[in-house]
């Protein structure tokens, strides 16, 4: 059995609707949030749950982290339920959640740390040593005596990630960790969670928005939307189904009327540039190569990198989502 | 006694946020002073007007103005989190934090606020209660100052039980409070007179329903050598403990609404 079983999960979530002019009673709708997601993971496993907003992400995320209650279907971690005997099962995960925090806003982290200490119930001693490290690993040191409203946003989530880990839970769950961190933040960060996953075989599972995440953490990839489950792999696999198009630009010495293209590229005009975008499969390279060098004198040409988020983008309208 | 611990430390933890922005905290303080303070001044005027009310002496209004004071104050000052803060709790979602944690829901709801701006209100109630004890020509025994402190704690487990209800409510994403506000502050206001002023329902409302005559009235009656409902003197030991069941009721319903807990946004 692995170490996260999850079968057939369902909850739905009932809305209550603005009210009508006329009717006494505002009219309820219910939302279904998980329509029976099953999935399985493996201990020390780090795997990335994307989908775009409403997919049920952050449902998930609750109901295995036991806050939410489902309504139908079975999740077990390590063998324990979530939602039934929470205080039991709560000493072993972690969370972070990416948009509110778990510290004292007004105080300096290290009080924080050490109120956590007494509600864990972590012995002096773990709590020392595991504190040391962590703050040596974040680079927290400096920032113990400050008061958690003071710090930055990078700074802000390694006390977060501090604090979520000192009781070293065997699951960490993050959701979204990396939303508004500037790039040398993001990469500490992931520095981090593989540091933590290499050295103690912690179980991460993230939900994100930024696919460099996901292409630089995580060795499996599963895409909710609409409350299903509709891919679960690697993420190169993922990326080969939808990476069909490719994007060139060029620049012309002089003005250029037009540039006779077939329907299936989409050609637009900005400025002196000209972008295309094509499909390999349906028209060759070579051929809009050739088409291209027929319209005019070519200074200078650019075949765009591949964008993941486009990619993303493209495989959400795809999947109708 | 961990749990204990763990309350005293948040609640140090609490003051020092708190005393975080001094001016603030010591402006706020006064206003809480300048506004008890005139509560009591409602009482002096009925003293000086009426010199008695019912069969209750000035003392005796003083007396039971304080000990509703004392008791709804040190319940907002130590029960802030649900007195206060519940509602902006679930709505920010620092309610979800609290259960991805090994303690208890309302433990960590209680350690998470903390009013010590209300110290001026209970010393208010104090100095009433020192005033209308004089005045009334109380003789303290051990047994009533045991009766007192029953008292006391029991009316702070009621006030606590009957916000409580509004937390439930809150957990149900229900967000019309009024009704529940009409027993916490409603039931402070008209309490902190002797109950049997009183047209009967108001009398049934607050002795059955929210019974503050059960846990204030019949005991203070009692230590001020007076009977309230002409019940026995032993009555002033027991029916205070009507603040315990009330609260007990409240906590088994919390728990069972927290099961519908539906948590918010991402």
């Amino acid at each position: 059995m692995s170490y996260i079983e999850v079968n057939g999960l369902k909850k739905t979530f009932t809305v209550r609707k603005k009210r009508e002019k006329g009717k006494l009673l505002r009219e309820k709708q219910t939302v279904e949030a998980l329509k029976g997601v099953s999935f399985s993971v493996e201990k020390g496993d780090l795997v990335g749950y994307i989908g775009p907003n409403g997919a049920g992400k952050s449902t998930t995320v609750k109901i295995l982290s036991g806050i939410l209650t489902p309504d139908g279907g079975e999740a077990k971690v390590g063998g324990k339920v979530p939602w039934l005997d929470r205080k039991e099962y709560v000493k072993h995960i972690g969370v972070v959640f990416g948009q509110r925090s778990q510290l004292w806003w007004d105080v300096p982290i290290i009080d924080s740390f050490s109120l956590l200490k007494d509600i864990y119930r972590i012995p002096k001693t773990d709590y020392d040593n595991r504190l040391k490290e962590l703050s040596d690993a974040l680079q927290l040191e400096e920032l113990m005596r400050t008061p958690l409203r003071l710090l930055s946003l990078g700074q802000r989530m390694r006390a977060e990630l501090c604090g979520s880990l000192l009781h070293r839970p065997e699951l960490l769950f993050l959701d979204e960790p990396t939303i508004g961190l500037d790039a040398v933040s993001k990469l500490a960060l992931r520095d981090f969670l593989k540091w933590e996953n290499r050295e103690y075989g912690t179980t991460v599972m993230l939900t994100t928005h930024d696919m460099e995440d996901i292409a630089a953490l995580c060795s499996r990839v599963m895409v909710l939307g609409h409350g299903k489950k509709l891919f679960d792999g690697k993420l190169p696999d993922l990326l080969e189904k939808f990476d069909t198009v490719r994007t060139v630009s060029v620049r012309y010495d002089s003005d250029v009327l037009r540039i006779d293209m077939p329907e299936n590229v989409k050609c637009e005009h900005k400025g002196e540039e000209y972008i295309l975008t094509y499909s390999p499969a349906e028209f060759p390279t070579s051929r809009l190569l050739k088409a291209l060098q027929d319209a005019g004198n070519i200074r200078e040409m650019t075949l765009q990198p591949e964008n993941i988020d486009h990619l993303i983008a493209s495989m959400y309208k795809e999947m109708d989502l | 006694m961990n749990t204990v611990k763990l309350y005293i430390r948040s609640m140090g933890m609490l003051l020092k946020s708190h005393l975080q922005y001094p001016l603030s905290f010591f402006m706020q303080t006064i206003a809480q002073l300048i506004m008890e303070g005139g509560e009591m001044l409602a009482v002096i005027l009925i003293v000086n007007r009426f010199r008695q009310l019912k069969d209750w002496t000035g003392g005796n209004l003083f007396f039971f103005f304080g000990i509703m004071s004392v008791s709804f104050y040190i319940t907002e000052f130590f029960g802030r989190g649900i007195t206060g803060d519940f509602p902006s709790m679930v709505r920010t979602g620092r309610l979800d934090t609290f259960l991805v944690r090994p303690r208890g829901v309302l433990t960590q709801v209680l350690c998470g606020g903390i009013d010590p701006r209300r110290i001026t209100c209970i010393a208010v109630g104090v100095a009433a209660l020192v005033i209308g004890s004089r005045m009334s020509e109380v003789v303290w025994t051990p047994l009533k100052v045991l009766c007192f402190a029953e008292s006391i704690a029991m009316s702070c487990l009621l006030i606590l039980g009957l916000f409580m209800i509004e937390a439930i409510f809150c957990i149900h994403s229900v967000k019309s409070v009024e009704l529940v506000n009409a027993l916490t502050y409603g039931g402070r206001s008209a309490c902190q007179y002797p109950i049997d002023i009183y047209p009967k329902p108001l009398r049934m409302l607050f002795t059955i329903i929210a019974p503050f005559a059960l846990t204030l009235h019949v005991p203070a009656a009692w230590i001020m050598g007076k009977n309230l409902y002409g019940w026995p003197s032993w009555t002033a030991f027991v029916t205070p403990l009507s603040g315990v069941l009330v609260f007990g009721i409240m906590t088994v319903l919390f728990k069972q609404g927290i099961r519908f807990y539906r948590s918010t946004g991402s």
